[in-house]
């Protein structure tokens, strides 16, 4: 019997062995594909009134993610992810409570800051910091109901992005 | 790229920047003074100051004389895979802790502190729906 010439070109058909392993790297893969970089950028503040603290985020451009309980919330604004927190609901096992306040802070971008400062402040927004000119950047400090910092800044000429001009 | 910028105030910032990039897996991307720099770790930008004089940047002393200072408890997260494996590395390195593991609605959570005193939250979520939520 001859053989069919075009036997020559066509793919051998190889039976495949299943692999569990692969098939659950390739799943682990596909469901966390992306998201430790945006799961980075996550902030816990701690405040004494939610209610209030949403309302002082929702002025700075924060949108409400989720509001599960009457101890937390969890706001976004661009990739910030910013979770505030009853203090009452992470005491620790010493019986340490946590509490607001303190120097750290985000650092939110805004445009036109003494316009926007100037507004807050007239809506009863204490400020730690009035506007004032650094190497690249004018900024100020508010601070939000439960008393925590939020740092305010607006890029100036001499700003770059990437390599400098954020004030030391 | 960093989108996010995060100050913390650390009393030595090479200190800081020895601790961030080492243990936490931060990039130094500028350290242009003695009182500053600027880290970057996914979306995240952190930048350190030192207290400092007046008008000398995010670390300065008010127009009052208040001097801002390290501490309290405000924090960023620092997603992790296997936050037991992690924790163990960290306490062989001398890392301070604040209280044990707690285990959230959606993950489980431990703080630890850098030199300055500053907490930072390593998460490990629990459910990749939930990704950090409640408590």
């Amino acid at each position: 019997m001859t053989a069919d010439p075009l036997d020559a070109l066509r793919l051998p058909v190889v039976p495949v062995e299943p692999r569990p392993t692969f098939a659950a790297d390739l799943l682990h893969r596909i469901q966390h594909a992306g998201s430790p970089a945006r799961d980075s950028a996550t902030v816990r503040y701690f405040v004494d009134d939610l209610d209030a603290a949403v309302d002082f985020y929702r002025q700075l451009g924060f949108d409400v993610e989720l509001r599960p309980s009457p101890v937390f919330a969890m706001l976004y604004r661009g990739d910030l992810r910013l979770l505030l927190s009853i203090p009452s609901s992470h005491t620790l096992a010493d019986g340490t409570v946590p509490g607001p306040g303190g120097w750290n802070r985000i650092s939110l971008r805004v445009e036109h800051l003494d316009h926007i400062v100037g507004t807050l402040r007239a809506g009863g927004v204490r400020l730690r910091s009035s506007p004032s000119t650094g190497v690249g950047v004018r900024l100020a400090l508010i601070e939000d109901p439960a008393g925590n910092l939020v740092e305010l800044f607006e890029p100036l000429a001499a700003y770059h992005e990437r390599t400098g001009g954020e004030t030391p | 790229m960093s989108t996010v910028q995060v100050r913390y105030i650390v009393n030595d910032v090479d200190t800081a920047i020895a601790f961030y990039t080492t243990q936490l897996g931060f990039h130094e991307d500028m350290h242009p003074a003695p009182i500053f720099a600027m880290l970057s770790r996914g979306d995240l930008r952190l930048v350190l100051s030192a207290p400092s004089g007046p008008n000398t940047g995010g670390g300065s002393t008010l127009a009052d004389g208040r001097a801002p200072e390290p501490g309290g408890w405000n924090r960023f997260a620092v997603q992790v895979d296997d936050i037991t494996t992690k924790i163990a590395q960290l306490r062989q390195a001398g890392v301070q802790f604040r209280g044990d593991i707690i285990e959230g609605t959606g993950g489980r959570q431990a703080i630890i502190e850098d030199p300055s005193g500053n907490p930072i939250e390593l998460f490990q979520p629990t459910r990749p729906e939930a990704r950090l939520s409640g408590g």
